[in-house]
């Protein structure tokens, strides 16, 4: 058995024009018995910046509480919030400290950067569970559907979505995939980020 | 004295032959009203080795059937030669070609014969039914079958089946009010989705590409080949005068 | 504190004397105005800071002496004072420069690097067994939320962002000097003459590239850090002057 089957879920994230969205289902199971329909896996770093965390769900907690305390501390000591690329490289490290006692959690991140002429550029990252970085253009995924959502995002996704188009591109993506995946499902949640505001979005999909 | 030290213990030792192994790729068909399209990539593999750029696993099987064969090459192989040699008998005997439903059973009853050391095979047939609809026929190595409208099998059978969900069954859509989603698709948009599904499977699974062959079977008096004229590299492969037609796409995929 | 030797306050424990002064700080401040004189000036477009090298003998080979360190591409720092303890203080600096690097992938923003020296300082003002360190530091740095800052840290650990400021030798000197040539709106170039200007004022001998030293900050244009990719290295915005360049700052 693997241990991000213990628990469930997936999360993806994708990359539109001055916008990104990330998603993920709202299952928490124990193995193959389903416990919640409404598990949230993504949470919000910055007003700019979410972080969605698929695996061993303890170690969803944990490491919640640890980037909270460390972004916290950062905003404090700087003075700034913290820039989407500097929250991935924190993620890394966090999880790199663990490296021979790993959690089990496979981190994507999405935010939209701010750049040095004062618009935005959004940005999307995933690491595996030691905190290999992947900064992606197009899409990035985790979490035990990860297969089949790479199947589906590779044929709808294109460049340059418009926050409405990239909405439905990442909703039906999830979706589907889930529907083939016998761990991830029972609703499903989407953010979608862009400069003025944060569109969140509860999707009614398939319980079985 | 003996030195019973000096004489080495003689240790039981296991040894295993195992008869299977698996040779990626991927397989696709899909039917439509009137005709059914059948595709698999040309990769051959063993782990991260590839054996051929160019190993069929498509087959015209007759003017109405073409099986897709994946799993272990050599056992697809050694069963398409078994089903083709099954068929020519039943020609013999009836003087006719066999109808995709009794293919279909044949199939089954071949896989299921070998119940206990079983061909390491994924099935899927497409083809004409005797009423002209197009048929997709699914196997599990062991026989058990369904008839459908489409179906992925293989290395990235999980890339590319929840993609067909949604575009071929329309799941998580709702149709515009007062509208209804086809039951069928064109063969123009059904080559799309096909030519899609396997660029997405190459472009993230290792052991897809290299080639792509997609057999289109027609039933006779089908319309489905008008709106796909610009489709090029198409040649015909119909083998008798009896009016069902088939025809075989090639591809490249990309080869890394 | 009347007493020349400090009286009962001022031995190895850095205690409060009953007036409320440390005195083993002030002894330290005494130990930077005893040292070289330094500065920095803050400009439109950048930073200079500057100092005067002084050797206690012709025989010995300056081209080896440092005053001026480079910590991180982006942050430099020239000291007034004690020598080894700069040097200390500049190991510590540059570890916890790649400390932030390994963890946030980008180097400090000035004034957090500042914050961290200036704890190492005043730990060294509040524990047992050791002495606050024997400097005074400008520390120079460009940084995307910031951009070009100049802090100045002091024994106690405390620190100032100044627009100009001199520490050491001549510091009153010079910074009255300072405060009569500073303007708001003066070119990089400007500075670093007035910084040679101000050295001047004060100095002991001949002022030549072998005795000035001079460290300079540059901001980068909003093009450069545009055309910035993930995995790029960032582009120094700190360096220090070549004995070539000093010499032709110098010739002016």
């Amino acid at each position: 058995m693997s241990i991000m089957e213990y628990n469930g879920g997936s999360v993806v994230a994708m990359v539109g024009k001055d916008c990104v969205a990330i998603a993920s289902d709202l299952r928490l199971g124990n193995q193959a018995l389903g416990i919640s329909s409404n598990f949230q896996k993504i949470f919000p770093v910055t007003d700019r910046i979410y972080v969605g965390l698929p695996g061993l769900a303890t170690d969803l907690s944990t490491l919640r509480e640890r980037f909270r305390f460390r972004v916290n501390m950062y905003t404090i000591k700087e003075e700034r919030e913290i820039e989407p690329e500097t929250f991935a490289r924190l993620v890394s490290s966090t999880l790199y400290e663990h490296r021979f006692g790993p959690y089990f959690i496979e981190p994507v991140i999405a935010g939209l950067s701010k750049t040095p002429s004062g618009g935005v550029e959004p940005f999307i990252a995933a690491t595996d569970l030691i905190g290999c970085l992947n900064f992606a253009k197009d899409f990035v995924v985790a979490g035990t559907a990860s297969a089949k959502i790479f199947g589906v995002a590779e044929g709808l996704w294109e460049p340059n979505l418009e926050p409405e188009d990239l909405f439905e591109t990442i909703s039906q993506t999830l979706m589907n995939a889930v529907d083939r995946d016998a761990f991830s499902g029972w609703g499903c949640m989407v953010h979608v980020i862009t400069k003025d505001r944060v569109i969140t979005r509860t999707l009614k999909a398939r319980m079985d | 004295m003996l030195d019973m030290h000096s004489v080495p213990q003689q240790q039981p030792q296991g040894r295993q032959f195992n008869p299977y192994t698996e040779n990626g790729g991927t397989i696709l068909a899909i039917a439509g009203a009137d005709f059914s399209v059948i595709a698999g990539d040309t990769r051959q593999s063993e782990g991260y080795s590839i054996q051929t750029r160019y190993a069929p696993k498509v087959f015209r099987l007759t003017d109405k059937a073409v099986l897709a064969v994946n799993g272990f090459a050599a056992d697809g192989n050694m069963f398409v030669k078994k089903v083709r040699q099954r068929l020519e008998w039943y020609r013999h005997a009836h003087a006719k070609d066999m109808p995709i439903r009794a293919i279909a059973r044949l199939i089954q009853t071949m896989l299921y014969a070998r119940r206990f050391f079983p061909y390491y095979v994924y099935n899927i047939l497409g083809g004409i039914e005797e009423d002209g609809t197009g048929a997709v026929y699914s196997f599990d190595p062991v026989g058990s079958y369904e008839r459908e409208t489409c179906r992925a099998a293989g290395a990235a059978q999980s890339l590319v089946q929840p993609f067909l969900d949604n575009q071929i069954y329309f799941k998580n859509q709702t149709p515009a009010a007062g509208t209804s989603f086809p039951s069928h698709l064109p063969l123009s948009t059904v080559l799309s989705l096909v030519i899609d599904s396997f660029t997405s499977a190459t472009e993230r699974h290792i052991e897809v590409g290299d080639g792509l062959e997609m057999y289109v079977v027609l039933a006779r008096e089908s319309t489905a080949l008008q709106g796909v004229e610009g489709i090029g590299g198409v040649q015909e492969i119909t083998m008798t005068e009896e009016g069902h037609r088939v025809f075989v796409i090639r591809r490249e995929l990309k080869k890394d | 504190m009347a007493n020349a030797n400090g009286g009962a306050y001022s031995y190895s424990l850095t205690v409060f004397s009953p007036s409320g002064k440390l005195v083993q700080i002030e002894h330290a401040l005494a130990a930077v105005s005893q040292g070289t004189t330094s500065l920095g000036i803050k400009a439109s477009n950048g930073i200079v800071i500057a100092t005067e090298k002084k050797s206690s003998s012709i025989l010995v080979d300056d081209s080896m002496l440092d005053k001026v360190a480079v910590v991180c591409p982006n942050i430099g720092i020239v000291y007034s004072g004690m020598g080894p303890d700069f040097r200390v203080l500049i190991a510590k600096a540059r570890k916890s420069a790649q400390a932030y690097w390994k963890m946030y992938g980008e180097y400090p923003p000035t004034r957090v690097l500042t914050q961290e020296i200036a704890a190492v300082m005043q730990e060294a003002t509040q524990s047992g067994g050791v002495r606050p360190y024997g400097v005074s530091l400008l520390v120079a740095g460009w940084d995307i939320t910031r951009g070009p800052t100049l802090y100045q840290v002091d024994p106690s650990g405390s620190f100032w962002a100044w627009k100009a400021s001199a520490i050491g030798k001549n510091m009153v000197n010079a910074k009255t000097f300072l405060e009569k040539r500073y303007n708001d709106d003066i070119s990089l170039e400007d500075a670093i003459h007035t910084a040679l200007l101000t050295l001047k004022e004060g100095f002991e001998g001949q002022m030549t590239e072998k005795t000035i030293e001079i460290g300079v900050v540059t901001v980068p244009t909003t093009a450069e850090l545009e055309g910035r990719q993930i995995g790029d290295r960032p582009k120094p915005t700190f360096r220090k002057l070549s004995e070539e360049e000093v010499r032709d700052y110098l010739a002016l």
